[in-house]
């Protein structure tokens, strides 16, 4: 409990990423990594402001250019788009995870496409008369 | 003891019928529960029997922590004591126990990074991804999170208003009866002992029939959430397996939208025990009973003879 206390900066990656992207989001125009840290408040130190926005250009979430010897960053996607990643991630990653996350369809086997058109098709044509 | 403590091992094999005649004789949510329950008293029976067989076969281990009167014939008599028997369950045991702890720590760590993939999200119900795959899923909530559905905005644009209602239904649907749980359950069985896997095949198959049906009455019409499941697979199928085309059965999808265009299944709780269901129902359930009393039997047996056994 303690530790926590004294070291307000360590949270799960996940966390500090939304962070740093509500901070770069809420400013107008691409910021310095410099301009984020105080943007935060600066409860973070430089080097992880910067790991962290590499982290999110790694995940196509920032984009970042050249000016002068820095780089300046501007958001590319919101938090939909930086969940959206995680949760591909995830999926890409964990083949049986029927228990955990139930999809709304498995992957269609051989044949089973002209079939379900068939099935469909029938539907419509029922449905419209 | 004697043969009864091999029965529970092989008894699974009763519930194959019923696993196979399920899905289009009995009503999903009569499936889902008679399966689960069945898959779980048959995998906790033949864990029960293994275990037994793991406690006879350590007895020819050197320092063995079995009273030494264990290795009086008049006891070796009275126990299956199988030179292989005894020597295969010891690792058939473990590997049972090591695939359970594994599948169990995976479901929970797998639970915890979805909700940490959220966590930047607005807390809603819904959570919508901002992605341009097709996809949604039904996320049940852990320790510190409530349930979500989460779905792609891909998934979304590609469905109409009464079919978007359709997904959302069959979801909630699956969160609110605990799908979750049947399926980790049948999972488990499959594991314990490999014979069950028709059944959790089965179940899973049944448990997404049951939210379909749900969702038609929530939502009211079987066609809409037969056409946003259509819809869906069409959009997000991915590579065809490579099987022989032709020899395929219609996979899961086909099924669930042809089960919708037909009429509802009737709720009947039992079917009657003179129809090819009521029979395989029946079957699996003496399979079951037979299995439970073999291990309970055996269990007794066992601990009658280690206790006469101990030289107290």
């Amino acid at each position: 409990m303690t530790n926590q206390r004294q070291h307000p900066a360590r949270r799960g990656q996940g966390e500090l990423e939304g962070l740093v992207l509500s901070a770069l989001r809420a400013a107008d125009g691409p910021q310095t990594a410099g301009s984020v840290q105080e943007r935060l408040g600066g409860g973070l130190a430089y080097t992880t402001v910067i790991t962290i926005l590499t982290r999110l250009l790694a995940k196509g979430v920032v984009s970042r250019e050249r000016a002068g010897r820095s780089f300046v960053w501007t958001p590319v996607s919101d938090h939909a788009g930086l969940a959206a990643h995680k949760m591909r991630k995830l999926l890409d990653g964990e083949s049986d995870r029927e228990a955990v996350l139930a999809s709304f369809v498995t992957s269609l086997e051989p044949g089973d496409e002209r079939l379900l058109r068939e099935l469909l098709g029938r539907a419509q044509a029922e449905g419209e008369d | 003891m004697g043969v009864f403590v091999f029965l529970p091992l092989v008894l699974p094999l009763t519930a194959w019928p019923i696993a196979r005649l399920a899905d289009r004789h009995l009503h999903p949510r009569t499936a889902t529960r008679l399966l689960t329950a069945l898959a779980g008293v048959m995998a906790v029976c033949s864990t029960v029997c293994l275990g037994l067989l793991m406690v006879v076969g350590t007895a020819q281990l050197p320092g063995n922590p079995l009273p030494d009167g264990w290795s009086d014939p008049e006891v070796r008599a009275a126990v299956p004591y199988d030179g292989i028997a005894g020597r295969v369950a010891v690792p058939a045991l473990l590997a049972v126990v090591a695939a359970c702890a594994v599948t169990l720590r995976r479901h929970r760590r797998l639970t915890r990074r979805a909700h940490r993939a959220l966590a930047g999200l607005p807390r809603t119900e819904v959570a919508v991804l901002a992605d341009a795959e097709p996809y949604a899923y039904a996320l049940p909530g852990g320790a510190m999170s409530e349930d979500r559905v989460v779905v792609s905005t891909a998934m979304l644009t590609c469905l109409e208003p009464a079919e978007r209602r359709a997904l959302f239904a069959h979801e909630r649907a699956h969160l609110a009866a605990r799908h979750h749980r049947h399926l980790l359950a049948v999972r488990l069985a499959a594991q314990a002992n490999p014979f069950l896997h028709p059944l959790r095949k089965a179940v899973s198959y049944a448990a997404e029939r049951w939210a379909d049906e749900e969702a038609a009455e929530t939502v009211g019409s079987r066609r809409a959430v037969a056409r946003a499941i259509g819809k869906a697979a069409l959009v997000s199928r991915g590579t065809p397996a490579p099987t022989l085309a032709g020899l395929a059965a219609p996979g899961p999808v086909p099924r669930r939208v042809a089960a919708l265009l037909a009429p509802a299944p009737a709720a009947r709780t039992w079917p009657s025990a003179f129809t090819a269901v009521g029979m395989a129902a029946w079957t699996a359930a003496a399979g079951t009973a037979v299995s439970a009393m073999s291990s309970a039997n055996s269990a007794l047996t066992l601990a009658v003879l280690l206790h006469a056994a101990t030289p107290l």
